[in-house]
């Protein structure tokens, strides 16, 4: 077990992280909000932003992990099938709580609880649509929004038929692999969010989608829920999960959750470490990006990578 | 649509696929149909017990002794088990009696015997029909709480008043007011077959569903203000209505108004205190309320019975205005006082009661992702199934990822998560209890 200044095995989440989302639940006035694009429909990004910053902030990776890329491909697969929606970003809105409410903090969780529905009822809000899995789950089941329809984004794609250009006859055939989150999918007694990603990622005409070892409600879980740990046991399972989509022999692992993409890509990150050893040869990214990345126009990017960092920093806390 | 054709192939829409889990779980899972395949065995099973009974009576015959009479003795009384169908023979002639059919084959002499025999035969003939009524497959208390007290209301009425009543003459010559007639009169004791089966039924069924962690509030507030109403009106009436209490009681108006004081102050406490205040608070402030009207009654009596001829006297008095009106004046403070408290109270834990039925069949525990990493998780990481064994040590409570794969193999739909968040946020807040935070 690793040992760290904080106590056995406890790298994530940085307690300093933890500490600034449960200080900014306590505020509770609501800010002023200039909406640019009215709509009825409303994207919440979820956390990718913190998410990021968490991530360099605890040197879990080189710093490349990039959840932003996740909103601007979701931005992106929304305007194709129509749609302008107004976008709640945490510049607003609070976290929507799922970690908080999984490590205890109750009364934390109900601060923001109330702080969000307030402002997702102030705007109007008809559907929600969000990328997250444990937004899924909490908006819809832990919250109590009457009259708002919360969606996950595939999704929302699915009965919106989104459509996916033939691709270049030079593109070669890809095995995509698909983790169904466990907040999205059996932990949901309504909807859960099975077939709209397969359903999707079939669009895709040089992509075949293969199973991994356990799917659906048996899908394995990616190592780690709610950010409560990350050592070595739980970068075991992550190990175990993606050594299933190797199994398969799968080009592309996607994931459905910022969580699982977190984790996943970390141990992806860390097996870059020395050339040699190697251990996945697949790519691990989020349906969004998969998808928006297969739609012509420009490519997504995420704007939050330090675009000038070309070494990784050294690994470890004090890197 | 291709997604339907997806959705049948993994049997989606099939009779228990998917599996329902959670507030929209339906009743009806399917299983062995009661009828006809249940129905036919046990037609079996009655027909042969009926056959040994038939050839029994018929080849051995029992030596019965010779009846009783009054002459032999004053009181006839069946065994202890049967007195139930005593007293339900001697309140049917309350009904109607008449005869139909005169100077036919077909005649039928509606009097109390027949009468009688048809409220004994009412409690069979409602074990009959249930599995029709009630097609519900839940069989814990708490579950079905309409069905458990409904039973323990029909059980108390058929059994313990109608036994009652059918040693109504013991009663009348046992509690007597001072002048000599019977404290519980007649007509009290036939309210009994009534009032106290609807109140026991109410409290049930409103204790039930608080042990299920319902809100009861929407129930508790009208029953508690309703039987505090009925109280208040009846003890009014015996004060301002001229003639209600005869001249004897005159001398002990002081004394019964004391008496009515105690009984009803519990009442109107519990009553505003399930209102107005928060659970948390209600709680405590009926509790007090009941113990201060149980220690008042207690102080009362013993003050009464214990300082003197005179004061026996008074007592004596009191009782036979209290006593007559039993059923309102002394069964439904109690009774108000004790749903306050049921409808209020937190039930012993919250998952306990659902973790009740795990049956420890260890699925949960194959499925467990962490103990396929964790070498010291191997002996028993699950939660549940460790709360179970009397192995729970807190460690698992953080291991947990609440990923939910053991919820899915439940195959009692056993919402393991939610006991994660449960216990999650128990240690929480008593940490923050403690003034302190974990880290």
């Amino acid at each position: 077990m690793m040992e760290t200044e904080y106590g056995p095995g406890r790298t994530i989440p940085h307690p300093v992280m933890f500490r600034v989302l449960d200080s900014e639940a306590d505020d509770l006035t609501i800010p002023e909000i200039k909406v640019e694009h009215k709509s009825e429909f409303a994207y919440y990004p979820g956390c990718v932003d913190y998410y990021d910053v968490e991530m360099q902030f605890s040197h879990m990776n080189y710093g490349d992990t990039n959840h932003g890329i996740i909103f601007d491909s979701s931005v992106k697969l929304l305007r194709a099938v129509g749609i302008q929606p107004m976008i709640l970003d945490r510049s607003f809105m609070k976290c929507c709580g799922h970690d908080q409410l999984w490590q205890g903090k109750v009364d934390v969780f109900e601060r923001m609880r109330e702080y969000n529905t307030k402002i997702i009822k102030m705007l109007g809000v008809k559907t929600f649509i969000t990328s997250c899995a444990e937004g899924y789950r909490t908006f819809k089941l832990d919250y109590k929004l009457e009259g708002v329809r919360v969606v996950h984004i595939t999704q929302f794609l699915y009965e919106r038929g989104l459509r996916i250009p033939p691709q270049p006859d030079t593109a070669k055939k890809i095995r995509v692999a698909f983790q169904d989150p466990c907040r999205s999918g059996r932990q949901m007694p309504i909807d859960p969010v099975y077939e709209e990603p397969r359903e999707l990622v079939k669009r895709v005409d040089n992509a075949e989608l293969v199973e991994l070892k356990t799917f659906r409600a048996d899908a394995q879980c990616c190592g780690v829920a709610q950010m409560m740990y990350c050592n070595d046991k739980t970068k075991g399972l992550t190990a175990k999960r993606m050594d299933e989509a190797t199994d398969v022999e799968a080009d592309y692992l996607l994931v459905a959750c910022p969580k699982c993409l977190t984790h996943f890509g970390c141990l992806h990150h860390e097996n870059k470490w020395k050339p040699g050893e190697e251990r996945y040869g697949f790519k691990v990214m989020d349906i969004t990006q998969f998808l928006a990345e297969r739609l012509p126009g420009e490519s997504p990017t995420g704007g939050n990578i330090d675009q000038k960092r070309k070494e990784p920093p050294l690994p470890g806390r004090r890197g | 649509m291709e997604i339907e054709h997806v959705k049948g192939k993994i049997m989606e829409g099939m009779p228990g696929f998917p599996r329902q889990y959670g507030p929209v779980r339906s009743d009806h899972q399917p299983g062995i149909p009661f009828f006809p395949q249940e129905t036919a065995r046990d037609f079996v099973l009655i027909f042969l017990l009926v056959a040994i009974l038939f050839f029994l009576s018929a080849v051995v015959t029992p030596f019965l002794g010779p009846a009783r009479s009054p002459q032999i003795s004053e009181l006839i009384v069946p065994d202890w088990y049967l007195l139930f169908s005593w007293g339900l023979l001697k309140v049917a002639d309350i009904f109607p009696q008449f005869i139909i059919g005169d100077g036919t084959p077909l005649k039928t002499n509606f009097n109390a015997a027949f009468w009688g025999d048809i409220l004994s035969g009412i409690p069979v003939i409602f074990l009959l029909i249930l599995p029709f009524i009630d097609r519900g497959r839940e069989a814990r208390p708490a579950k079905a709480p309409v069905r458990s007290a409904f039973g323990i209301a029909f059980l108390l009425a058929w059994t313990f008043t109608a036994s009652l009543y059918s040693i109504r003459e013991v009663v009348a010559q046992r509690w007597q007011t001072p002048n000599g007639s019977p404290l519980i009169n007649d007509t009290a004791m036939k309210w009994f077959f009534i009032i106290p089966p609807v109140l026991v039924g109410l409290t049930s069924y409103l204790g039930l569903r608080r042990l299920g962690y319902q809100p009861m509030r929407r129930w508790l507030v009208p029953y508690v203000a309703g039987l505090t109403a009925i109280v208040e009106v009846q003890a009014a009436a015996i004060f301002l209505i001229p003639g209600w209490l005869g001249p004897e009681v005159h001398p002990y108006v002081i004394e019964l108004g004391v008496f009515l004081l105690v009984l009803l102050a519990p009442m109107l406490i519990s009553s505003v205190a399930v209102f107005a205040l928060p659970e948390s608070r209600a709680r405590k402030w009926v509790v007090r309320s009941g113990l201060v009207a149980f220690l008042g009654f207690a102080a009362l009596v013993a003050y009464f019975t214990y300082s003197g001829p005179q004061s026996r006297l008074a007592f004596g008095w009191v009782l036979s205005v209290l006593e007559p009106n039993m059923n309102t004046l002394l069964l439904m403070p109690i009774f108000a006082v004790l749903t306050a408290y049921l409808g209020v109270r937190r039930p012993y834990s919250t998952y306990e009661y659902l973790l009740n039925e795990c049956y420890q069949c260890g699925k949960c525990h194959t499925v467990c992702p962490v103990t396929k990493v964790e070498d010291d998780a191997l002996g028993g990481l699950n939660l549940v199934y460790n709360t179970f064994k009397k192995q729970h040590d807190g460690v698992p409570l953080w291991t947990c990822l609440a990923c939910d794969a053991c919820s899915a193999v439940c195959p009692l739909d056993i919402q393991y998560s939610d006991y994660i968040l449960e216990e999650r946020s128990k240690v929480h807040a008593r940490m923050a209890a403690d003034g302190g935070s974990r880290e």
